[in-house]
């Protein structure tokens, strides 16, 4: 009785191994590539219109393929599905037998430029699953580039200029959008940029593992991460403090522009880039590209429930009428501790005396023609303890008990300590007309000057 | 003897897993204990001296005067010196994570017009409103606590803040409401029961269908004062009262007086109240209050 039910037993796995291997060499018979080319042979052959072409279509072998580019160290399968590619008469076929579209394999020859170059994803593999790389279970750190993003491609080898010539709209409007929303007040890229945010240097080659995908809804690839980005800051990642806010057609044109930033330079034969002679940006480029993140418009003095801190209205005249441009210059070079204002100066953020000039005669531009009357301010006779009784009642509420900011500004920084005296005595006596500043003078909540002067010996010991 | 033997290990070591489990048990209501213990030490102490304080006190001269003082040197800064709200350093803008940028109007002192209560709508807030105003402070709105203050001197404060309207003269204190939450506040249930009242009572309107305050008439509302302001977006921060359930349940059953927020004392049961009360929880994403 055993024995017959262990040779049944036996004769049942022999017959299921049977029909895996089975299955499994008719499967390798049998790949995904090999029934695409066997269509496209009949696509072919019924396409062809001359016997000439008839004739080269029956002659059409299907085989594996691959294209080897040894200046750029790369093999390409992708030709064993696309197979059509090159072939005009496949012009009106369905993907994958469809011809390429545009003249781009004219000036880009298949066998000079491969696939994965501009369209990324893993040319090694020879099936689509694999090739396409999208997912996270197919280990490959650069899944097939979305189509409408492949534009981020051509800057591997041209420059905008050409670009522009020729087209690229998407990433010329991705670069304007990167240009006047501000980016690099946070981020950096090429050495230049504040420091709030991550750089950028190569964030378009950032395996798909640096992104934090947890948020990501849809597909969880590099694209989907960065439009979610600029579309909802906090919504892939929900300690971020960006303000900036675009459209889903802003956001893809500026995730067009973030992926070609890569660090990959294909070898020089290759590339089509002349040294575009560098154009001076004005003061309202450079106003934008800096500076317009956090202070927009630079009119409205509101408190950020992002940064926790009031953003200071920079063109506000009644601030410029009492601080001197050699102040503001100031201001921007060394930024102000202890708010989200960084230094701006070229060993921080990058910028060179004269571009940090340029800003802020613009920012000056809104300055009136009245200028504030001098004050005699003499700080030897202020009495700093007097001035921290003041403090402690009158100005703590908004500006911390140690000067270090709420609704008020941070004053406990250096900034304050080398600001002209009468830049701060005209700012407590007169207040700042619309912010939440009021004027403490006599006119005003009833300080005398005297008492001004002492408020002013405090902060500046902070 | 091994038949007895076997018996006798089993029965032990029930008894150890028992004992074992009741002392986890213990420790663990215990700790439970020790977290909830000072929070209701601090509420009772604070309502207990409140009620008890703010009845001996009495608008003599004396208290007026200190009052006049502390409010001179906290107060006159945003809500004027007649304490009318046009204090000298005007309106407040706040901007929200959302990119929304809020208006904050100091309080006009003037017209008796309170938004943060105990009382019916209509009513003037009790002392003891005021008090935990002054005391507390309104989080977002930068009104800051007066922590500092010793209770003697907020005590001023309140009754100097009350001279400035003439309601507090001429009319009689309402009774008092209590929060008296029931335990299934934040269950499933009531957070289903909680949402149909949302979309019954039209709270989409103003507050939009996912609370983000963006509802099709939330550009159009204006306070008493004809100050343009925005409904609360329960997405993204707190409740300027504080967004404890009972904090909530007052807000909906004494309303908002003076902005566009109205009582739904009358309109809704306490039971309503308290599901819509679990439904905004969800929304403000309130874990430590859902069941």
């Amino acid at each position: 009785m055993q024995s017959r039910f262990y040779a049944s037993l036996l004769l049942i796995s022999a017959l299921i191994l049977l029909a895996f291997v089975s299955y499994a060499g008719l499967r390798e018979l049998n790949p995904e590539w090999k029934t695409y080319q066997k269509e496209y042979k009949r696509l072919f052959f019924n396409n062809a219109v001359t016997p000439d072409m008839k004739k080269k279509a029956a002659e059409y072998t299907v085989g594996i393929r691959q294209i080897y580019i040894k200046d750029l160290n790369r093999v390409d399968r992708c030709d064993n599905c696309h197979v059509g590619v090159e072939n005009p008469l496949m012009a009106k076929e369905k993907v994958p037998y469809r011809q390429h579209s545009g003249t781009y394999l004219k000036d880009h020859p298949v066998t000079k430029f491969g696939c994965t170059i501009c369209h990324l994803g893993q040319g090694n593999a020879t099936n689509k699953k694999e090739a396409h790389a999208e997912g996270h279970d197919t280990y490959w750190d650069y899944p097939i580039l979305p189509l409408k993003h492949i534009q981020s491609s051509c800057t591997q080898c041209h420059n905008m200029d050409f670009l522009s010539k020729h087209g690229a709209d998407v990433i010329i409007e991705g670069e304007k959008l990167f240009n006047e929303k501000g980016c690099k007040g946070c981020h950096k890229l090429s050495g230049n940029g504040g420091v709030l945010g991550k750089a950028l240097d190569g964030v378009g080659s950032q395996p798909i593992h640096y992104f934090p995908m947890r948020y990501v809804e849809g597909e969880r690839t590099q694209p989907s991460w960065l439009k979610q980005h600029f579309e909802d800051p906090r919504k892939v990642v929900p300690e971020s403090v960006m303000k900036v806010k675009l459209t889903p057609e802003e956001a893809d044109k500026l995730t067009t522009y973030i992926l070609s930033i890569r660090t990959y330079d294909p070898p020089k034969i290759y590339r089509r880039i002349n040294e575009e002679p560098i154009v001076a940006k004005d003061g309202h480029a450079l106003y934008n590209m800096y500076c317009v993140a956090c202070h927009e418009d630079g009119k409205l003095s509101a408190f950020d429930e992002n940064l926790k801190g009031t953003i200071p209205a920079i063109e506000n005249p009644a601030f410029l009428m009492n601080a001197d441009d050699r102040f503001i210059e100031m201001v921007v070079k060394e930024g102000r501790k202890g708010t989200p204002m960084t230094s701006w100066q070229l060993s921080s953020a990058g910028l060179t005396d004269e571009e940090i000039k340029k800003i802020v005669s613009y920012v000056a531009l809104q300055r009136g023609h009245e200028s504030s009357k001098p004050v005699s301010v003499n700080l030897k006779t202020g009495d700093k303890d007097a001035g921290k009784e003041i403090f402690n009642v009158r100005c703590a509420l908004c500006h911390g008990e140690k000067g270090q900011g709420g609704l008020g500004l941070n004053l406990a920084n250096q900034i304050i300590k080398k600001a002209d005296d009468q830049y701060l005595f005209k700012t407590i006596r007169d207040g700042r007309a619309t912010t939440p500043m009021p004027p403490f003078g006599s006119t005003g909540l009833g300080l005398t000057d005297q008492q001004i002067v002492n408020v002013i010996s405090y902060i500046k010991a902070f | 003897m091994i038949v007895n033997k076997k018996p006798s290990l089993q029965c032990i070591s029930y008894i150890l897993i028992m004992v074992f489990s009741l002392l986890i048990f213990s420790i663990a209501a215990a700790e439970e204990g020790a977290l909830k213990a000072p929070q209701d030490d601090g509420k009772n102490a604070v309502s207990v001296d409140v009620k008890k304080d703010v009845q001996d006190a009495g608008n003599n001269e004396a208290q007026l005067t200190l009052g006049k003082k502390l409010f001179g040197e906290r107060c006159v800064v945003c809500h004027g010196a007649s304490g009318n709200g046009k204090g000298p350093a005007g309106v407040i803008k706040v901007m929200e994570k959302s990119g929304r940028v809020l208006e904050i109007h100091p309080r006009d002192l003037t017209s008796g017009t309170f938004k943060f209560r105990t009382v019916s709508t209509g009513c003037l807030p009790l002392d003891e409103d005021l008090l935990r105003t002054i005391t507390d402070g309104i989080l977002k709105s930068f009104m800051p606590d007066a922590k500092v203050l010793k209770l003697d001197e907020r005590k001023a404060l309140v009754a100097y803040v009350k001279t400035f309207s003439p309601r507090f003269t001429a009319e009689e204190p309402c009774k008092q409401i209590a929060a008296k939450m029931p335990k299934w506040v934040g269950s499933k249930d009531s957070i289903v029961k909680g949402e149909a009242l949302y979309k019954k009572m039209k709270c989409p309107d103003c507050h939009g269908n996912d609370g983000s305050g963006n509802g099709p008439k939330s550009n159009d509302i204006v306070d008493d004062w004809g100050n343009k302001i925005l409904p609360f977006n329960f997405r993204t921060g707190n409740l300027k009262r504080g967004s404890t359930p009972d904090n909530v349940y007052l807000t909906f059953t004494t309303g908002l007086d003076g902005s566009g927020m109205p009582s739904y004392e009358d309109s809704l049961k306490d039971e309503e109240r308290w599901n819509l009360v679990s439904f905004t929880l969800k929304l403000m994403n309130k874990a430590e209050y859902l069941k």
